[in-house]
């Protein structure tokens, strides 16, 4: 039996959504169906790819600053956007 | 290799290939040579910067026309003009921008002192602690990592031979000219071109010529992506800042800081020391550039002497022997002065004045 | 100043801190995770309070335990973005701080090799150790319905992991046959605890598993939902009729590449050595590179696996003392050798590579594209780069420079070495760039005299 941390919520791309308390953002997305996580500029879409921090592909914006989903933290309340580029 | 060509230009970079393009127009066949790839050396990684704000004053004559030369380069090159901002953050700044604007002014350059106000309307993500600001509108940037595909390019369309991967060892001069070594490998010229940047003082030396040359290890530094966070280039009154945003979102910053190494050991390294306050100073000038990351810095060699003018010219007393380098600002002259280059090799009277390598350099003290 | 900094606590870079530790020196071990234990005994996120014990948690608990009660210094979600050697000290600059030592250990690690096919970029395909790290880290599945694809051992760790956390495994698209894992069993007799894991998840899996055969393209609209795959021959081309499996989830690699980023940078020597992942420092049997006061250690070093991993570390931290001990690797290194022997990337798979597919993700470089850079003149993975980008984005290459390279290979008929690599470049990893700087106090900014007039 796994038992987890209590669920919280999150805000990614305007939608709320829930997570186990102190899992990754990409881990909380993947969960909830949400695979497509970011435009790539050349407009394709893209999520999680390599789930170690080093393809950069699961990038999103926390507090204005890109972020790989996969290393950081979901906390109740946290706002994620989608990364933008020009 | 038994053919002996009419000149071996030694060093591949805008320099070598521009003077090679005009040689061979001329009706000489020249071989282009270099220790790695063409346009891969200073020429492919500097900061692409096309301003007349950060040109010597004697120099703005050939600024201006080298810059007219990557205008017509255009798309190929990642040509584009923007205009271009240098800012004065104090009042000694400010006085230095005044100073040194208005005598590049008087040189032909297109400069304006523009208020605050104005810089806000220009650049809305600039620090709202402006003290003074000069404008340039023919300011601009091109894309220095397209150097090496655009000339290669060229040279082929031009069916000029290029030999990449050529180190070269050693050079002996007999009766019908000189004989270029790398290893076994022997290149056979009538006349030879030293252009090949950082290492040019050690090029020159094979042929017996100590010239007064050290090399600068400018730093260069590239960030991810980013929304629209400027939108021409943007200087700092010491010179110590360049900054551009490509269409693809990506921030060069640049500003000739120094990192470590020698041309005769490799490509150089940054140095943290001076890296990071070329990141300070670049978040200073545009806050918002602080949420933004750093992807990859670099450094590349630029060559020059105590007095910080271009060595373009005949090499010492020897015959057929020519030099091209040590141009500050080169990625912006190159285009235009190894044309005059080409001229003078070509025997023909070039349109404005080289720069003796024989003559007396005076140190010019940094203010 | 400490005696050894080591980068990367995985189970070589741990072992190597703990042998330090141990032998006297003072010792700081830093790595980007939360927590020791690298990818293969990568820690349980805090979202999990209790779940049963694995031999990922039980192994990579005892190594943390170990690690604690070393005297061992750690430094956790840590970046190093530099490393450069001044005199006889490193400096290891991570975010805001610089950290020194006399001797420095790598142990960086691996990532994948994953060859580019149409629709690999699509939203939930996902590397095979990418899986890995969902299922230790977070004791999740990929999605409901998963195919895993590729090469190597991993294919049955992942597919037997996926089932053990409640998804289901569609298929495994395996390109190795049958064939070729008889051939390494002789090896794998030496590790007989593994060789019966290794066939009870063979044989869990044996009716999904497609042999000889790989994903020729993934297709959905905006996340994978059908996967294309083909038979291949021994070359690994692909031949015959296509079929088409459903997924909402794919996990898809084709083994280990060796993470030399860091020790590139820290001036080592490197050559290619395909029986070890590709491109490796070059070592002696302890881990001391070209360099002085620099080793290397882990998959970094050459992809020899977990089992390897204790005793290179430990070996690299003998290597300090000239007098040191060797500890023997000989059936971990051949066990090992033979695992990374099943991806051995054979010429076939550049088949695979569509000329329009994107082989830099970051910058949408086709294969098309990259050909045409190489037959007009680019010689070397520097000229091919600055052409087209291809390496130029936020990963800095690690993604495609092996595809690259292959491409290169076929276009020019040059071999992997005579190719080389890019200049190596910081930082390390993509760092923002108030991390990395304190904000300036503009008096204090070190002007070093303005350009001349």
């Amino acid at each position: 039996m796994i038992r987890r941390a209590a669920e919280i919520t999150f805000q990614f791309d305007g939608d709320e959504f829930t997570a186990f308390d102190g899992e990754t953002i990409s881990a909380a997305l993947l969960r909830s169906g949400q695979k497509n996580i970011r435009s790539a500029p050349t407009g394709a879409p893209r999520g999680m790819f390599c789930g170690m921090g080093v393809c950069q592909e699961c990038v999103v914006e926390v507090d204005g600053k890109k972020t790989e989903a996969c290393r950081k933290k979901v906390k109740a309340g946290l706002i994620v956007r989608k990364a933008t580029y020009v | 290799m038994t053919n002996t060509y009419d000149i071996a230009i030694i060093g591949g970079g805008i320099m070598g290939c521009g003077a090679a393009l005009r040689i061979k127009e001329g009706g000489m066949d020249p071989v282009v040579i270099d220790q790695g790839d063409i346009g891969q050396g200073a020429s492919g990684v500097n900061a692409g910067t096309l301003s007349m704000q950060i040109k010597r004053v004697k120099l703005m004559p050939y600024a201006i026309k080298g810059h007219h030369e990557w205008q017509l380069m255009g798309e190929k090159v990642g040509f584009k003009k923007t205009g271009g901002l240098t800012l004065a953050f104090n009042d000694r700044e400010a006085e230095l921008l005044q100073e040194r604007m208005t005598m590049k002014r008087d040189a032909g350059a297109d400069i304006t002192f523009v208020n605050p106000k104005k810089v806000e309307e220009i650049e809305p993500h600039l620090a709202k602690k402006i003290v003074a600001a000069s404008f340039c509108p023919d300011d601009g940037y091109a894309n220095s990592s397209l150097s090496g595909q655009y000339y290669r390019g060229r040279l082929t369309d031009e069916n000029i031979d290029t030999i990449e991967r050529f180190q070269v060892s050693e050079i002996n001069i007999n009766s019908n000219g000189y004989e270029i070594s790398s290893g076994d490998q022997v290149i056979k010229a009538t006349r030879i071109l030293i252009a090949c940047g950082g290492l040019t003082k050690h090029v020159a030396a094979m042929l017996g010529e100590d010239l007064p040359i050290r090399a600068r290890i400018n730093t260069v530094s590239v960030t991810e992506r980013a929304p629209r966070i400027m939108n021409g280039v943007i200087g700092h009154a010491t010179g110590l800042l360049t900054m551009k945003q490509k269409d693809n979102g990506t921030v060069l910053i640049g500003g000739g800081w120094q990192g470590k190494g020698t041309p005769e050991e490799g490509r150089g390294a940054i140095n943290p020391e001076t890296l990071l306050p070329n990141l300070q100073l670049a978040q200073f000038a545009v806050p918002t550039l602080s949420k933004v990351r750093v992807v990859r810095s670099w450094t590349g060699f630029e060559a020059n002497v105590p007095d910080f003018y271009p060595l373009a010219g005949r090499l010492g007393e020897k015959d057929n022997a020519y030099i091209l380098g040590c141009v500050r600002g080169g990625y912006t002259i190159g285009p235009y002065i190894s044309k005059l280059m080409g001229d003078l090799i070509l025997g023909r009277e070039p349109e404005m004045p080289l720069f003796d390598p024989n003559r007396v350099f005076n140190e010019d003290k940094l203010i | 100043m400490y005696d050894v900094i080591v980068i990367g606590a995985g189970p070589a870079g741990v072992n190597a801190a703990i042998e330090a530790d141990n032998l006297g020196y003072s010792v700081l071990i830093i790595d980007e995770q939360g927590s020791a234990g690298g990818q293969v005994w990568r820690n349980k996120s805090s979202s999990i309070i209790d779940a049963p014990k694995t031999e990922t948690s039980i192994k990579g608990n005892a190594l943390r335990d170990a690690l604690m009660s070393s005297n061992v210094s750690v430094k956790y979600e840590a970046r190093v973005w530099h490393i450069e050697k001044c005199d006889t000290i490193w400096n290891i600059h991570i975010e805001n701080d610089v950290l020194t030592s006399k001797n420095l250990i790598i142990a960086t690690g691996a990532y994948e090799r994953i060859i580019p096919i149409p629709g690999w970029t699509l939203p939930g395909v996902i590397g095979l150790a990418g899986a890995t790290a969902l299922f230790k880290e977070h004791m999740m599945v990929p999605g409901h319905k998963t195919v895993v694809a590729g090469s190597g051992p991993l294919l049955f760790y992942v597919a037997n992991e996926i089932e053990r956390l409640g998804g289901t495994v569609e298929a495994i698209v395996s390109l190795n046959s049958r064939f070729d894992w008889l051939k390494s069993l002789l090896i794998m007799i030496t590790q007989p605890i593994l060789l019966w894991q290794g066939f009870k998840w063979v044989t869990a899996f044996y009716k999904k598993t497609i042999w000889q055969s790989a994903p020729i393209k993934f297709e959905g609209a905006d996340h994978i939902e059908l996967v294309k795959i083909k038979k291949v021959d021994d070359d690994w081309k692909p031949i015959g009729k296509e079929q088409i499996l459903e997924a909402d989830s794919v996990c898809y690699g084709q083994g280990l590449i060796p993470a030399i980023e860091a020790s590139r940078l820290a001036g080592a020597e490197h050559h290619y050595d395909e029986t070890l992942g590709g491109w490796v420092p070059t070592i002696d049997d302890m881990g001391r590179t070209s360099i002085e006061g620099l080793f290397v250690c882990g998959d970094n070093a050459g992809i020899l696996g977990a089992l390897a991993a204790p005793i290179r570390g430990k070996n690299a931290a003998q290597a300090i003392n000239k007098n040191g001990v060797v500890y023997d690797i000989g059936k971990f290194e051949r066990f090992g050798k033979a695992m990374t022997a099943l991806s051995i990337p054979r010429a076939g798979l550049l088949n695979l590579i569509d000329t329009d597919t994107d082989v830099c993700r970051c910058e949408g470089v086709t294969r098309k594209e990259i050909e045409h850079e190489i037959i007009t003149g680019a010689q070397s993975p520097n000229a091919i780069k600055s052409g087209t980008r291809c390496g130029m984005g936020p990963c800095g290459g690690r993604f495609c420079a092996d595809a690259q390279a292959m491409i290169n290979e076929h276009v020019t008929g040059k071999t992997r070495e005579d190719i080389g690599l890019p200049t190596a470049r910081p930082p390390l990893r993509p760092m923002p760039m108030d991390q990395i700087t304190e904000e300036l106090n503009y008096d204090d900014l070190p002007i070093p005299g303005v350009s001349p007039l």
